[in-house]
């Protein structure tokens, strides 16, 4: 039974968005491999087999008790200390009060050294999505973010509170009362403070999207100028224009996160707007008059051809994928 | 230069940061007395070794060579450490190979929590089934799961080749998966 050298089962392993599947963790992920097994019945055992060795087996740690531990360690530490001693002969009793100063500013150095690396070691942290892919992230600070495909966002390690988005996300900040501590969101054309809320940013195609949902937010523009934003505004920027207005109800901006894209009467146009940047295509369209026909309903934006095959479905168009374009045509009804 | 916190952390210890070797030493120590226990099923032979071991590492510090992964370098040391002891215990036996010194490595069916891939399964049929691995085998299983070394930790620790671990975890949950069909076609047949 068993199988020398089995590179499947090691690709299986190795890969992450297969983890993904065994521990249900990402549903495009999950689509993927689900659909993957059905056209390979050859491979559902080695499948199943790497799924129990990324799931295993759960074992309840039987661990020694954290005294117990830090008894030990004070007989290791006695023991390094007596020999320590036996090595720096002491002559006088009073050199005690000196030895531990000695001791303390040593501790003293030896934490700024600490400082220093970790100011030097500066983690940057960053998460890319590719198309049609989105990431759910906890930083550190306790905010939740939803990254939207073909997206960026990154940070500093200790500085969660100062993130750069590239791409589009949604933000649900952790509010620290205690000292108000502000959060901020860099993107190529402004900085978005605030202090606990929630809130989308799309900054693609030169200019930056912000819709505040909840609370209350302000925008410092790369002009120099500021704008407070109140829940429900849209407030759209980039380097030559400004519109700051009620949210269009036509789009359900945020509804991406669910995995859907709901529209209420939206130009077809608009639709596509939003599959060109979560898939990276452009779309052409062969008629003109097509690009206002009106979508309403919701829209999965998960896997392209099923986003794909909605629109279709719900406006009456063929769209054919070609290389990183989409063309869109009305459908011949012959 | 890009210093991972890792290679910080063991650097402050060279340097002889007591903090930082108390530090490791918490954060080690348990999991290493866990699986001392399972190799040499002695504590108080697994605890002497222990103290020993830190100590060794206190002192020598400085002559440790390039530590890369904290992690893998404590446990084959540690590893290497009571395989030491257990030789001297039994000067009157002559294994040719490490691991033919260690205990059975046995699993206990308390030891296993309640998880959803074996469902149909008792806890001691699971027990059971990793028991009758070889001791090479469960050792590749414990390190896996139960300290939650990734793969070439576990090929670094024992000195046996990447694929080798990944052999041994296939036919480990093979025999698993296998017992866990037959068990819930039995349970099915019984309703």
């Amino acid at each position: 039974m068993e199988e020398i050298n089995n590179p499947f089962l090691e690709k299986l392993l190795n890969d992450s968005s297969f983890r993904n599947w065994a521990n249900n963790n990402n549903k495009n992920d999950v689509e993927f491999w689900n659909s993957w097994i059905e056209n390979n019945p050859d491979k559902l055992d080695i499948v199943f087999t790497a799924k129990s060795i990324v799931i295993g087996i759960s074992f309840n740690q039987k661990l020694v008790d954290k005294n117990y531990v830090n008894d030990k360690l004070n007989v290791v530490l006695n023991e390094i200390q007596q020999k320590n001693n036996r090595k720096l002969a002491t002559p006088k009793k009073k050199s005690d009060i000196k030895a531990y100063s000695i001791v303390a500013f040593l501790t003293l150095a030896l934490l700024a050294i600490i400082f220093v690396f970790n100011a030097l070691n500066s983690n940057h942290i960053n998460y890319k999505t590719g198309f049609g892919e989105t990431l759910n992230l906890k930083l550190s600070d306790g905010t939740l973010v939803v990254l939207n495909g073909n997206s960026e966002i990154s940070y500093e390690k200790d500085n969660p509170r100062d993130v750069t988005l590239k791409g589009e996300a949604y933000f649900k900040v952790k509010p620290i009362y205690s000292t108000h501590a502000k959060f901020w969101v860099n993107t190529s054309d402004l900085k978005v403070e605030v202090h606990g809320t929630q809130f989308n940013v799309n900054s693609r195609k030169n200019k930056t999207d912000v819709i505040l949902d909840e609370g209350s937010i302000k925008l410092l523009l790369k002009n120099g100028e500021n704008k407070q934003m109140m829940p429900g505004e849209f407030v759209s920027y980039s380097d030559e224009k400004i519109t700051h207005q009620k949210i269009n109800k036509a789009i359900k901006y945020s509804s991406w996160r669910d995995g859907t894209y709901i529209f209420n009467n939206t130009p077809l146009v608009e639709v596509m707007k939003y599959v060109e940047d979560t898939y990276g295509f452009s779309s052409e369209f062969k008629d003109p008059k097509i690009k206002e026909l009106i979508i309403s309903g919701g829209i999965p934006n998960e896997n392209l051809n099923i986003c794909l095959s909605a629109i279709q479905k719900s406006s009456g168009i063929d769209i054919i994928i070609e290389e990183d374009k989409l063309l869109i045509s009305l459908t011949n009804n012959h | 230069m890009n210093i991972s916190p890792e290679k910080s952390t063991w650097f402050l210890f060279v340097q002889g940061d007591l903090n930082v070797f108390s530090s490791l030493f918490k954060g080690y120590y348990p999991i290493l007395h866990n699986y001392g226990l399972k190799i040499s099923e002695n504590v108080s032979l697994t605890e002497d070794c222990l103290q020993d071991f830190f100590l060794y590492l206190y002192e020598n510090r400085e002559n440790l060579g390039e530590v890369n992964n904290v992690k893998s370098y404590l446990f084959v040391s540690f590893r290497r450490a009571i395989f030491k002891k257990l030789k001297k215990e039994r000067i009157f036996t002559d294994f040719e190979e490490d691991f033919e010194f260690s205990k059975n490595f046995e699993f206990s069916p308390e030891e296993i929590a309640i998880q959803k891939e074996f469902t149909s399964l008792q806890k001691s049929t699971i027990a059971f089934i990793l028991n009758d691995l070889s001791v090479r085998e469960k050792e590749v299983v414990y390190l896996k799961y139960y300290s939650n070394l990734k793969t070439n930790e576990i090929s670094d620790v024992m000195g046996i080749s990447y694929q080798s671990v990944l052999n041994t975890l296939q036919k480990a949950f093979v025999k698993l998966r296998s017992t866990a069909e037959k068990e819930l076609i039995l349970a099915v047949l019984k309703g």
